[in-house]
């Protein structure tokens, strides 16, 4: 048996002549965290709702700790789907919130008892069984929401979007706490959002789902460095990241990339993987990695600012650069305005390079 | 440059409730102002307030000088954008920007050349003739600003014009309001609960909280200067630190002491001014930390409890005192290992805070 609780093999679902998820394959090791991203309309919930057994697949296949639960009802599947804003009943205490469905299962009182004081113990919640919702802070609804679907001790959990209805401040202190959660009961989750900054944050594992199709999954650093195709590159970043339609030249052993009516040096590093027939390609360069500096520097090629939109940590500025139109980030100065003469250093290493027709990344 | 709107002690009460309490602000012609705050804040009572869907319960409101504050809606010639749109369906998107004109009685041909010049500025040229249902999020979005521009207002009132579109198309609209902004050059005020729209797109920033106006700055001052633990912790991703402690001295070096956890504090001059044993609130922006070796000049230590990763940066989440501060650091500086890490914050953007009130206690470049 494999260490994966959860499996989709190759899993299509069609509503009538609309194909909502195409071929989808997806493993979960056993307590994993694994992040679906995409946006709207992707198959995020179709996903979701596949392995809860609210959906069966036209095709394929979904293996449950070494079985095959496709024909399995939800309640047969023993899996936790937590809904968007982690509703609690507001007029009963953290300790009733948790035994709510015990009771309507009628389960007996002490048993009750002892397993709501053993979840508590394990999400460090007792101290507030006795309070009611309005009293908690975003960390403890976040538990005591968990603890509730964690008595009937489900194999893994779902959410969608859990943290979407939340302000910014609190969404960025939950996701951090919902990790270390995660962690501390040693539990699987499948988590959805079209948030990447959140994917990122959260995952051990990111599966980046567009039109239907898994597309990239990867630990998420590696979705930011080296994204499976353009598609996935744009999604994962902001500003976007910049692609623009580059020449290979190699002469004499140097090679170099040539757009607008500049022609930039490519490193060996750079080079080195790039197959040798290759001339068209799409560069991507990171918005990070568009050097802009106010004073001409050796070996820099010049621009223009033809935009500046603050953002608070950092500054998007907009560059024309020999015929290219660059986004660049910098560091929240007020360095810059709009027409003024700059120079621009794009490093090799850092660009991306792109297929032109199947928008695949090419080289290492 | 002349004042195009200025409220004065705007004061509006619903029973006990005080909703938008004596707020006074003036705002230049030609300048975006954005009205920042969390929901309930009061933002979009002041919105209503100036554009008279809304009566104050005392206070004024000017444009251009004259008071407005009794002028029923229809006369105060300023354009609402609704955060729904509020597009008419049944009416093709002509219809629908020549609405405002229409009402005015404007002839015919002098109307048709207006809708086909606003149609064509907003990116609708070509869509003339289409039904709101065939339109996009953000189409539905240039009908509504292209309906309000036609009829030349002297204010345009944006609330949560972004709100209802998805994060790609936000950014797009975001420059698309930006070179309207510039080519207009109408006075906009603009409400929203979004700290980026407001920092892209406003020359100033009217922070609310609870009914009453925060600060009222400059974007730049509002975010790198805020004067109370409030505007500083709702502007920022992630939001600015706070540290309570006390200030102490040691042989000239003086420090924050959070029940023995110690922050040194730079020696430069705002921070010299207040006194030993005083309890403040230190305030760190998240980006103005840097990880250094350990036992470098000025570094503080703190636990690390997580590492995010974000693309270009990370967030790091650490243990310090008896809380948690969080701070952003680039990918390549991220700590290899857990344990303690040594941090110093960049001394120039230190701020200190009274611990009970919030309210800034050094004079920043905004004040």
């Amino acid at each position: 048996m494999s260490d994966n609780l959860l499996e989709l093999r190759s899993v299509s679902k069609n509503y009538g002549k609309t194909q909502a998820l195409e071929e989808l394959s997806l493993a979960l090791p056993k307590g994993s965290l694994v992040v679906l991203l995409g946006p709207a309309g992707a198959g995020k919930t179709t996903t979701l709702r596949l392995v809860a057994g609210l959906e069966s697949p036209t095709k394929g296949s979904v293996w449950l700790e070494g079985q095959d639960v496709t024909k399995w009802q939800p309640n047969q599947r023993n899996i936790a789907m937590v809904f968007d804003n982690l509703a609690l009943y507001p007029n009963r205490t953290g300790y009733e919130n948790i035994a709510f469905p015990m009771h309507l299962a009628r389960v007996p009182k002490a048993d009750i008892e002892r397993r709501v004081s053993a979840i508590a113990d394990q999400l460090r919640i007792s101290h507030i069984l006795g309070r009611v919702p309005a009293t908690f802070s975003g960390g403890e609804r976040q538990r005591v929401a968990l603890g509730r679907a964690m008595v009937r001790e489900p194999k893994m959990f779902l959410l969608d979007e859990p943290l979407s209805s939340l302000d910014f401040m609190l969404r960025i202190e939950l996701r951090t706490e919902l990790k270390r959660l995660q962690k501390d009961v040693g539990k699987t989750f499948l988590y959805a959002t079209p948030d990447y900054t959140e994917a990122l944050a959260l995952g051990d594992m990111v599966c980046v789902i567009l039109k239907g199709s898994v597309r990239q999954l990867a630990p998420a650093q590696t979705l930011y460095d080296r994204p499976a195709d353009r598609d996935v590159a744009r999604f994962v970043g902001n500003p976007p990241i910049n692609l623009v339609r580059g020449e290979l030249d190699r002469v004499d052993g140097r090679a170099s990339i040539r757009f607008g009516n500049v022609a930039l040096p490519l490193s060996p590093e750079a080079e080195r993987n790039l197959p040798s027939g290759v001339k068209q390609v799409e560069v991507g360069i990171r918005p990070e990695n568009v050097v802009v500096q106010r004073q001409a520097n050796a070996g820099a090629a010049l621009g223009r600012i033809s935009d500046v939109e603050p953002l608070g940590m950092h500054t998007a500025v907009e560059v024309d650069f020999q015929g290219a139109g660059l986004t660049a980030t910098i560091a929240g100065e007020r360095e810059f305005e709009e027409n003024q003469p700059v120079s621009v250093n794009i490093l090799s290493e850092t660009m991306i390079f792109f297929d032109l027709v199947t928008g695949k990344r090419i080289g290492a | 440059m002349a004042i195009k709107l200025e409220l004065i002690k705007l004061r509006k009460e619903y029973g006990s409730l005080i909703a938008v309490d004596d707020v006074s602000l003036q705002v230049e012609e030609g300048e975006t102002m954005a009205l920042l705050g969390p929901s309930g804040c009061g933002k979009s009572t002041t919105l209503n307030m100036i554009v008279g869907l809304e009566l104050p319960t005392s206070g004024d409101i000017l444009i251009d000088g004259q008071s407005v504050a009794k002028t029923p809606v229809g006369r105060r010639n300023v354009g609402l954008v609704f955060q729904d749109y509020a597009v008419f369906t049944h009416m093709t998107v002509r219809q629908n920007i020549e609405y405002g004109l229409r009402v005015r009685k404007v002839a015919r041909a002098e109307m048709n050349k207006q809708v086909d010049k606003i149609a064509s500025f907003v990116g609708l040229g070509d869509k003339l003739r289409r039904k709101p249902a065939e339109l996009s999020a953000s189409e539905l979005q240039r009908v509504a600003i292209g309906r309000t521009l036609v009829t030349n207002p002297q204010i345009l009132l944006l609330d949560e014009p972004l709100s209802n579109l998805e994060a790609e198309m936000r950014h797009q609209m975001r420059r698309e309001l930006h070179r309207i902004q510039l080519e207009t050059k109408q006075t906009i005020i603009y409400v929203t609960h979004d700290q980026i729209e407001a920092l892209s797109l406003a020359h100033r920033i009217a922070v609310m909280n609870l009914g009453v106006l925060q600060q009222y700055d400059t974007a730049y001052n509002v975010y790198h200067y805020p004067r109370s633990t409030f505007v500083g912790s709702f502007l920022g991703n992630p939001p600015m630190n706070f540290i309570t402690g006390v200030v102490k001295s040691n042989g000239g070096q003086r420090y924050l002491d959070q029940n023995g956890a110690i922050i040194p504090l730079p020696p430069s001059k705002p921070l010299t001014a207040v006194p030993d044993g005083k309890s403040v609130k230190v305030g760190i922006r998240a980006e103005t930390v840097d990880v250094v070796p350990a036992g470098a000049q000025g570094a503080f230590s703190a636990e690390l409890l997580a590492v995010e990763p974000q693309g270009p940066e990370a967030v790091i989440t650490a243990k310090f005192g008896g809380g948690t501060i969080k701070f952003v650091v680039p990918t390549s500086a991220v700590p290899k290992s857990t344990g303690h890490v040594s941090l110093v914050p960049h001394a120039n953007l230190l701020a200190l805070f009274d611990a009970e009130s919030g309210v800034r206690l050094m004079n920043g470049a905004g004040s």
